[in-house]
Formats: C-alpha cells, sequence, structure tokens
C-alpha cells in the first residue's frame, strides 16, 4: 500500500530547513545528499527545534531520539536529507497504515 | 484588578538570594520582600525543570500536564522516546485560560511550549536553539518584527546554546567562566528587553518570562555561591569568580527593578523558581548497581565511562545499551531520576510476569533503600523512593518511570556504564534541590510577610485569582489567601469557574480513541494520503 508521496514530504521537508538557516536563504540547491551539518551548518544541539518543527508541520509525534542514537551508533558522518526523508517516510506511513486498518 | 507578571529565576533559592540581599547585591530584591509576601515554594517530584515549569504554568501535577522529564516515552506501550514539546502539555496552561476569561497573555522561554501554542498574545518558547526559534514562535512573525523593530535584539543571544549549557552540567575551564557568565547576563537581558518591547507595543494582561541563568550558573559555579562553601580565607582567583556571580545577580535585580518600573504599581508580581538549590558531590552509576544486583545486563560493546566522567548521560537516551531480554529495571535518563521496571507484554514481551510486577516493585525499593549504599562507609545513598502512583497520579501516570530516587545528596543519577557504582565528584557542582522561592508583591499583597511552604501547583490559581478572573474548578493547586490582606479577601471574593480546556492529547495514555482517523485525516489535508 503505497500511500504517501515521498516527493510531497521532501519538498516540505527542504523548506522546512531552508527556513532554519542563519540567513534564511530559499536560493540555496538542496538534494537528498545534502548534509545537515556539513552542508547546511546545523549542529546537534539543532535536534530539539527540527523535531519540534517537524512533529508541529505533520502533526504527530515522531521519534527522534531513536532516530538520532541510530545515526550515533552508525557513526554516520553526516545525516543527509535522504536520511531525514527516510525516516519520515517511515514514520508517516507507519502513522497512515494504523489509521487506515 | 491587576495585571500579574510572573518573574522566573530557574533554580532560585533563598540559600544564595538571602545572601545577596544580605550583602546589599540584590536592593531591589531586598525592598521586594521587604514589601511583599514570601514562602518557601515546593517543587515537583523530582525537582525537574520541565515537569515544574509545567506545572507552575498549568497548576496541575506532572500526571495531569503529561511532562515528567526533559525526554519521555510516547505511550505506555510505546518504547519510542520523546524530546519533550507542547505535544507533551496536555493540560490548558495559565495563558489560554486568561484567553478564555478575555485577558491577554505573553509567555517567554518557558520549556515545553514548543511549537508555540497560539494563544491571544505571544509566545517565544524557551529550551529551543536559534535557527528554530523563529518558526517555534507565536505569531511567526514576532521575531521577524523583533528583529525590525528592536535595536539590539540578537536571536542568537537570546535563544539557548546548548553547547555554552553543557558546561553548567559537565565542568568548564576557570578561565571561560569571565565570558561564560557574560553570555548570560547577555541573555537575561536579551529576554527583558523582549519583554520591554511587547508590553510596551503590544499589552498583555498576564506575562511570565524565565531567567534561566540562576540555574547554569549555579549547577557550574554552586561552591561560589552558597555561603556556606566559602573558605574561611578565600584566595585571590575564588574572590574574582564570586565577583563574577556577583555581576550576575546584578544584573537580575536591575532587571526587576526596570519590571517594577515598567509595571506599575497596580501590578502583582509573582518571583518564583522551579526549583532550589543545593551542592551534589557525588556520582552515583545507577544502571551498575541494577547490573550488580542482576536486575540488568548491558548490551555487548557497551562502552564504560571514566570514573570521573560527569556527564551523566549519552547526547540522547541509549535504550540500546541494554540487552532487553534480560533487563528487568533500568534508567533512562539522568535527570529524571527514573526507574523503569520492564513487565512482558506492557511495552514488549520482554520483561517480569505482570502478576509478578507488585512483588517484584516492593522488593527493588526495599534494596534500593536499604542496600545501595556507599562501598566506603556503608551509609545509605538513597534516601526516598517513589512509585509512580504517588507521584505521577492522573491520566499520565503511565508514561512516568515506575520508581523515581531521592539521592542522599540530591544530585542526579548517571545512567552511563561505569566500573564502579559510586564515584566522587572532582569539585562539587549544584544540583536541583525540592524547595523554591515565591515572592509576591502587589495590590492587596501583605506586606514584610514569611508564611508557610506553597507548592508549585498554587501559583497559577493564586495569579488568576490576583487577575480577578474564576478559578477553573478542576486545578489542583489553591488561592494562598494567606499572602493577601484581609481587607483585600473581603472585597475580591473567590470565583469557581468552568473546568480547564481538554488539550488534545499526544499519543498518551488517555489520548482519544479516534485519534488514528484524525491522523489520516490530517495526512489527507496536508495532501500526503492519495
Amino acid at each position: 500500500m503505497e500511500l504517501l508521496t515521498r516527493d510531497k514530504v521532501r519538498q516540505d521537508l527542504i523548506e522546512l530547513l531552508k527556513d532554519a538557516r542563519e540567513d534564511w536563504d530559499h536560493s540555496i540547491n538542496v538534494t537528498d545528499e545534502t548534509g545537515i551539518f556539513n552542508d547546511l551548518g546545523f549542529e546537534s544541539i539543532d535536534a530539539v527545534g527540527l523535531s519540534s518543527s517537524l512533529e508541529a508541520h505533520f502533526d504527530q509525534s515522531l521519534p527522534f531520539p531513536e532516530f538520532m542514537t541510530k545515526v550515533k551508533e552508525q557513526n554516520l558522518k553526516d545525516i543527509t536529507v535522504g536520511h531525514l526523508l527516510d525516516f519520515l517516510m517511515a514514520n508517516l506511513r507507519q502513522s497512515a497504515e494504523r489509521a487506515a486498518a | 484588578m491587576s495585571k500579574v507578571v510572573l518573574f522566573g529565576l530557574d533554580g532560585a533559592t533563598y540559600t544564595v538570594l538571602d545572601d545577596l540581599v544580605a550583602r546589599g547585591m540584590m536592593p531591589t530584591l531586598a525592598e521586594f520582600m521587604r514589601t511583599g509576601v514570601r514562602a518557601k515554594m515546593l517543587s515537583v517530584k523530582p525537582p525537574l525543570t520541565p515537569p515544574a515549569w509545567s506545572t507552575l504554568v498549568t497548576g496541575r501535577t506532572p500526571g495531569h500536564h503529561g511532562v515528567t522529564g526533559f525526554f519521555q516515552y510516547d505511550a505506555p506501550d510505546s518504547l519510542s522516546i520523546q524530546l519533550i514539546s507542547s505535544r507533551q502539555l496536555v493540560a490548558e496552561t495559565i495563558w489560554s485560560m486568561v484567553n478564555r476569561q478575555g485577558k491577554r497573555a505573553g509567555s517567554l522561554n518557558f520549556v515545553a511550549h514548543q511549537p508555540a501554542p497560539k494563544i491571544d498574545g505571544w509566545v517565544i518558547p524557551g529550551w529551543v536553539s536559534w535557527r528554530w526559534i523563529r518558526r517555534l514562535s507565536h505569531p511567526s512573525t514576532l521575531i521577524d518584527k523583533l528583529k525590525a523593530e528592536l535595536p539590539g535584539f540578537d536571536v542568537k543571544s537570546l535563544a539557548i546554546d546548548f553547547e555554552e549549557e553543557r558546561k553548567a552540567i559537565v565542568g568548564a575551564p576557570i578561565d571561560d567562566y569571565k565570558d561564560w557568565v557574560g553570555l548570560h547576563i547577555n541573555r537575561e537581558t536579551q529576554w527583558f528587553n523582549v519583554m520591554k518591547h511587547q508590553m510596551l507595543h503590544d499589552p498583555v494582561d498576564l506575562v511570565g518570562v524565565v531567567y534561566d541563568g540562576v540555574d547554569k550558573l549555579q549547577h557550574l559555579l554552586w561552591p561560589y555561591l552558597d555561603p556556606a562553601l566559602t573558605p574561611a580565607e578565600p584566595d585571590a582567583e575564588f574572590l574574582r569568580i564570586r565577583s563574577l556571580c556577583w555581576d550576575y545577580f546584578r544584573n537580575i535585580d536591575n532587571l526587576l527593578k526596570q519590571t517594577m518600573e515598567l509595571a506599575g504599581p497596580n501590578t502583582t508580581i509573582f518571583i518564583c523558581s522551579d526549583h532550589g538549590f543545593t551542592g551534589s558531590w557525588e556520582i552515583l552509576f545507577i544502571n551498575n548497581w541494577l547490573e550488580e544486583r542482576g536486575y540488568l545486563t548491558w548490551k555487548e560493546g557497551t562502552e564504560a565511562v571514566q570514573d570521573d566522567n560527569q556527564e551523566l548521560e549519552p547526547s540522547f537516551y541509549r535504550l540500546s545499551a541494554f540487552d532487553l531480554t534480560r533487563t528487568k529495571a533500568y534508567a533512562l535518563t539522568a535527570s529524571s531520576n527514573g526507574i523503569y521496571i520492564s513487565v512482558k507484554g506492557r511495552k514488549d514481551e520482554n520483561g517480569i510476569p505482570p502478576e509478578e510486577y507488585e512483588s517484584f516493585r516492593r522488593k527493588l525499593i526495599d534494596e534500593l533503600l536499604n542496600e545501595c549504599v556507599d562501598p566506603e562507609t556503608g551509609e545509605k545513598l538513597i534516601t526516598n523512593v517513589w512509585t509512580r502512583e504517588e507521584i505521577f497520579d492522573g491520566p499520565m501516570r503511565d508514561i512516568a518511570p515506575d520508581l523515581t530516587l531521592a539521592l542522599r545528596d540530591y544530585g542526579f543519577v548517571s545512567v552511563r556504564r561505569n566500573r564502579r557504582m559510586l564515584a566522587k565528584r572532582p569539585q562539587i557542582l549544584g544540583t536541583h534541590h525540592p524547595e523554591g522561592v515565591l515572592i509576591a508583591r502587589g495590590p492587596g499583597i501583605r506586606q514584610g510577610a514569611v508564611i508557610d511552604d506553597v507548592h508549585l501547583v498554587d501559583v497559577a490559581p493564586t495569579a488568576l485569582y490576583s487577575m480577578g478572573l474564576s478559578i477553573p474548578a478542576d486545578l489542583q493547586g489553591r488561592v494562598l489567601n494567606e499572602i493577601y490582606t484581609p481587607e483585600f479577601l473581603e472585597a475580591h471574593k473567590l470565583r469557581r469557574g468552568e473546568e480547564t480546556k481538554a488539550v488534545a492529547a499526544a499519543a498518551g495514555a488517555d489520548a482519544p480513541g479516534d485519534e488514528e482517523a484524525e491522523i489520516l485525516e490530517k495526512l489527507k489535508a496536508l495532501g500526503y494520503i492519495e
């Protein structure tokens, strides 16, 4: 059952990340490969704001601490937009499937 | 009736304030005390910032408002952990209560307020880094408006800087102290400037602001602030650092003075703290103790920290550090001082059988109280163990830890793995104490009175009473009649109003049954479901 549109989630996520950049510059080119730390200049401390913003936008709780723990355990050099997108799609899909069941 | 200012001083304690008043460092506070009422303010258990401030602004205990710590389980049957946010604060706040009675409110720097509630007034949440504060404030144009209108406004200085805050917990090099204290002086001034600007240009009837540097300074620099710890012959370095601390509190005093001038004589000001402070000299590695007793098994490869590591928990929770198939009890986060009991069928199929829960819990409580001892002296390390029925009773009870500990030095447990169960801190650091402060001054408030202990839960109903508003029938606190003059009480009869307005729960214990259907609708509305 493919209910969610990845493109729409990507579009919203990118807008949200751009919005949080220092200069709120919407001209920067962000792709799935863009790293939120190295390329966008975020710090791990931005997790609270990012988490709350995503939850507010999608209007549901998201297990963000688990996501960050997995990232840490996998020793990833950066969290890319693609990683965040996978995390979001998995959780949004889970909610939608629960609701539809 | 009067307007109200909640002048929040995170972690403020009479141990420090009385000393500074006596030394003449805080003349405004001295005058405020002389012309107002003071009491010890009892915090929640455990005395922790998110549940404590949430209790103050809702007049409800954590089992009712739903905020139990900085991190908490999403739901009783879930192993998902949430960072605390306004989604978890499921009780109505005082900002909303005054709105419903036709008054406006402003809220600055309160925890668990992100994303900001859409009240009639304005909200800038606390504990949010500067990049996100604009998006998470209310109205959404507020930060841009302040940037345009308020000279010197700097969102980076206003928002919390987590890297700097870590120093309050793990210590910082002495050379950094001057800059670090300066950062907090600047931040408090920024918050005051925002409040002043808003009060002048977008006035409200109730405004609350939290100055959280008090907590941070006391965590890191407690030996310089507690007069009982002052050396008989302090050296130049001690005096220099203490002087920096005094500069911070002088600035707070100045902000109080300006607040009083701004608010005018017809405003009631409540100076309040979410908890008090004291010194912590040791670290209890509680999961090591649970391992020693056979209740916990670390997952292979979980690293042990150095004995003197003062960082009590990893950056994020580490449920993955435990072998849950062989773990019956574990502490998840440091600051909550909580122990979860793994019960088969509750969150997963691991843990003790449900029918053994009561006997297991009783045995664990007994062992924690009597057998968790200092290996060198045999002294008991844990002074109290509360069940969640005792301190989190309410609809959100079952998301809370099964047991909550109070330690002999009031410290926070470490949830990390260590080679030993107990370690001495290299130097005393500040930690939370259950007794904070309440000092009130304004129309109808007695002058120079010291009253018996009050509780955080009493602040919301009392503030509503001072505003001449009715008190929602289901608030758990009481109006503090004893702070008012008999004439004022006679002239202003207490009015009970309708119950607080329900706030949609997150995926909490008593979430509405049709929540899943609502999610589906929301996803449809957002265009995520075709």
